[in-house]
C-alpha cells in the first residue's frame, strides 16, 4: 500500500489514542534546551562548542550542517546516548545533569528515535521491532497488539507484520523505524539523516509522516544535509557549522 | 524467573552454548566431592563414637604358654581394672571375635586359629568419668606379663585431624569450582554484552532499564544452568550409586557403607540448584555492571 493511502487509512484511531499526549505536551513551554553546551569525545577535540537553543513545544525544526558538523552528536545529546563535557541540557524542563540514573529510562520513553541506518533488530519480526518500546515499558501484550496493529496499519505495512526487517525495502524498514519511534507517542522525535537511504518520492512522503506526527503535537527534529529536502518544506533551521549552531528561517515559516 | 520472550538472541551466542557443559561439569564434580564430604563426616562421627568412652587391654601371648595361663592373666587384667575407679564395665572379647578381626585384612580362607593372637579385653568407662588411665596402665604392665593398654586417644587425634583435612580440601574443591563457574559465566555474558552491544544500546536508548536488560541475560543463564545443573547432578549421582553398588560387592567390613543420611540427601539434590542460582546471579551482576557504564 502506498504510504499516502496507508495515511489516510489508518490515521484517524492512532491520533484520537495521541490526543491525550498532546494536551500533557502543551504544560511544558520548551522541549528542548541546551545552554552553552561543548562536547568532546574522550580526550579528542571540542564536536559541539557553545550551543544554545530551544526546542519550543509542538514544533518542527530541520537540523542541518555539512557532514562532520556535529549533527549526530547533536542529536546523541538529545536522546541521552551522550552527556555534554560543559553547559546545560534540559529535556521536558529538567536539567538532565541532576535527573539520577535510574530516571533517566523514564525520560528515554519521552523522545523517540529514528536512527541513522534505523538499527531494527534483525532476528525479531517487523511487529515485535515496533512493540519493543512498549515491552520495555512494561505494558500489557493485549494493548501492546492493539496499538502495533493500528501503527503498522498507519505507515502501510499490515501486510509485513511477521517479516523480517531484513526481508524489507530500503523504505519499509524506514517506516518501521518511524513506528517504533513513534509507538510509544513520544513528545520529542528525533531522525537522523532519515532519507539518507531512501529516493526523493519517498524521502517526500516521509516528511509529509514527521508533519502529521507534529500536528499531533510531536516535536520533531530531523538531522539532513538534503538542503533541496529542507527547502520544500517550511519549517525552521538549526544550522551548525564547526562545533556551532545558528537558527535559520524557511520560506513561509520565518 | 524465567522468561519466555527475550529481546536478545543469547541462545545463538557460541559463549553462551558452552555454558551448560561447564555448569553440568561442575556440579559432577561438586556432587561427587560433597558425597566423599559427607560420608567423611559421617564416618568421623561413627568412628569417634566408637572410641569415645572405652579403652582397650591388650595381652600378648607367650610362647609355649597354656590357654589356661593365658586365661588366667586375662582374669588379672580385668579384676585390676574392675578395681580401678571410674571404670564401669571390663570383659574379654571371645578369641573367635579377635580372629573375625582380621578377616577383613587375610581374608575367609586365612589359617587364623593357628596363630598366636593377643587377648582383648573391651573396658568401658563410667559416664562423665575420667578415670587414671595413665595409672591403670603402670599397675597392668607392671602385674600382667605381656599387658598393654591403649586409650584409642592418640589414633583417634590422627583420625580426626585427617578427616577433618579430607573436609577443608573437599570444601576448598567446591569452593574453586563455584569460583571457576563464576569466572565462565562472567566471560560468556561478557562474550554476549559484546556481541549484542548494538541491540542492548538501542534497548537502552528505547527506555529500557537496566534490570530489563539484565534479565534477560539473568533467566538465559538460569534456564543455561540449571539444564546443564540437573545433568552433572544425574550424571554424579549415578557414579555414586556405581561405587556403592561395587563396594557393596566388594564385602570390605571397613570400607564405609556408602549411606547417605536423610539429611544429606537434600544437600545432594541442591547442588544443581544452587549452581543454577550462582549462575544466575553472576550473569546479573556482570550485565549491571557492565551497563552502569552507559550514560
Amino acid at each position: 500500500m502506498a504510504l499516502s493511502g496507508a495515511l489516510a487509512h489508518g490515521f484517524h484511531t492512532f491520533r484520537r489514542s495521541v490526543r491525550t499526549r498532546v494536551l500533557v505536551t502543551n504544560a511544558t513551554n520548551n522541549v528542548v534546551r541546551f545552554e552553552n553546551v561543548g562536547m568532546r569525545y574522550g580526550a579528542g577535540p571540542e564536536v559541539l562548542r557553545d550551543v544554545t537553543f530551544t526546542l519550543p513545544s509542538a514544533s518542527f525544526h530541520f537540523l542541518t550542517g555539512p557532514s562532520g558538523a556535529g549533527k549526530s552528536s547533536l542529536l546523541r545529546l538529545m536522546y541521552l546516548a551522550n552527556r555534554p563535557s560543559r553547559g546545560i541540557v534540559s529535556l521536558f524542563g529538567k536539567d538532565v545533569s541532576k535527573i539520577q540514573r535510574n530516571a533517566l529510562p523514564e525520560l528515554r520513553r519521552n523522545i523517540g528515535v529514528v536512527f541513522q541506518n534505523f538499527r531494527l533488530l534483525d532476528h525479531q519480526s517487523v511487529f515485535d521491532n515496533v512493540a519493543l518500546p512498549l515491552r520495555v515499558a512494561g505494558g500489557k501484550e493485549s494493548q501492546i497488539r492493539k496499538h502495533v496493529s493500528e501503527l503498522l496499519q498507519w505507515v502501510g505495512l499490515e501486510d509485513s507484520l511477521d517479516d523480517r526487517p531484513s526481508t524489507l525495502s530500503g523504505g519499509e524498514q524506514q517506516r518501521v523505524a518511524i513506528a517504533r519511534a513513534v509507538i510509544g507517542r513520544p513528545r520529542l522525535l528525533l531522525a537522523d539523516e532519515p532519507t539518507g537511504n531512501v529516493d526523493d518520492a519517498i524521502a517526500v512522503r516521509l516528511l509529509y509522516l514527521f508533519e502529521e506526527l507534529n500536528r499531533m503535537g510531536t516535536s520533531v527534529v530531523i538531522a539532513t544535509h538534503n538542503e533541496a529536502l529542507v527547502s520544500r518544506f517550511k519549517h525552521r533551521q538549526l544550522h551548525l557549522d564547526e562545533g556551532g549552531i545558528e537558527y535559520r528561517q524557511n520560506g513561509a515559516d520565518c | 524467573m524465567l522468561l519466555r520472550r527475550s529481546d536478545l538472541p543469547l541462545s545463538n551466542d557460541p559463549a553462551v552454548r558452552i555454558l551448560p557443559w561447564v555448569v553440568g561439569l561442575m556440579v559432577y564434580l561438586a556432587t561427587l566431592i560433597l558425597a566423599v564430604a559427607l560420608l567423611v563426616s559421617t564416618l568421623a562421627a561413627d568412628w569417634s563414637a566408637g572410641l569415645t568412652g572405652t579403652v582397650t587391654i591388650h595381652i600378648a601371648a607367650i610362647d609355649d604358654e597354656t590357654d589356661a595361663e593365658l586365661d588366667r592373666r586375662v582374669d588379672e587384667a580385668i579384676r585390676i581394672a574392675l578395681k580401678t575407679p571410674g571404670i564401669d564395665s571390663a570383659r574379654a572379647v571371645p578369641a573367635e571375635q579377635v580372629a573375625a578381626l582380621l578377616v577383613p585384612w587375610l581374608g575367609e580362607e586365612a589359617p587364623v586359629a593357628g596363630l598366636p593372637l593377643p587377648r582383648i579385653v573391651d573396658v568401658q568407662l563410667a559416664r562423665d568419668a575420667s578415670p587414671d588411665i595413665a595409672g591403670l596402665k603402670a599397675r597392668l604392665e607392671a602385674a600382667v606379663p605381656g599387658a598393654g593398654l591403649d586409650d584409642h586417644q592418640l589414633w583417634r587425634d590422627r583420625l580426626v585431624d585427617f578427616l577433618f583435612a579430607i573436609e577443608i580440601v573437599a570444601g576448598v574443591m567446591v569452593v574453586l569450582i563455584g569460583a571457576t563457574t563464576v569466572t565462565v559465566v562472567i566471560f560468556a555474558t561478557r562474550s554476549g554484552l559484546a556481541v549484542h552491544n548494538e541491540v542492548i544500546e538501542v534497548l537502552h536508548l528505547i527506555g529500557a532499564r537496566d534490570e530489563y536488560v539484565a534479565h534477560q541475560f539473568q533467566s538465559n543463564a538460569l534456564k543455561l544452568g540449571l539444564k546443564g545443573g540437573i545433568a552433572g547432578s544425574a550424571a554424579g549421582l549415578l557414579t555414586l550409586f556405581a561405587i556403592r553398588y561395587t563396594a557393596a560387592n566388594l564385602d570390605i567390613e571397613l570400607f564405609p557403607a556408602f549411606l547417605f543420611d536423610v539429611w544429606q540427601w537434600p544437600a545432594l539434590i541442591s547442588v544443581p540448584l544452587v549452581a543454577a542460582l550462582i549462575v544466575r546471579i553472576s550473569a546479573r551482576y556482570t550485565v549491571l555492571r557492565a551497563l552502569r557504564r552507559m550514560p
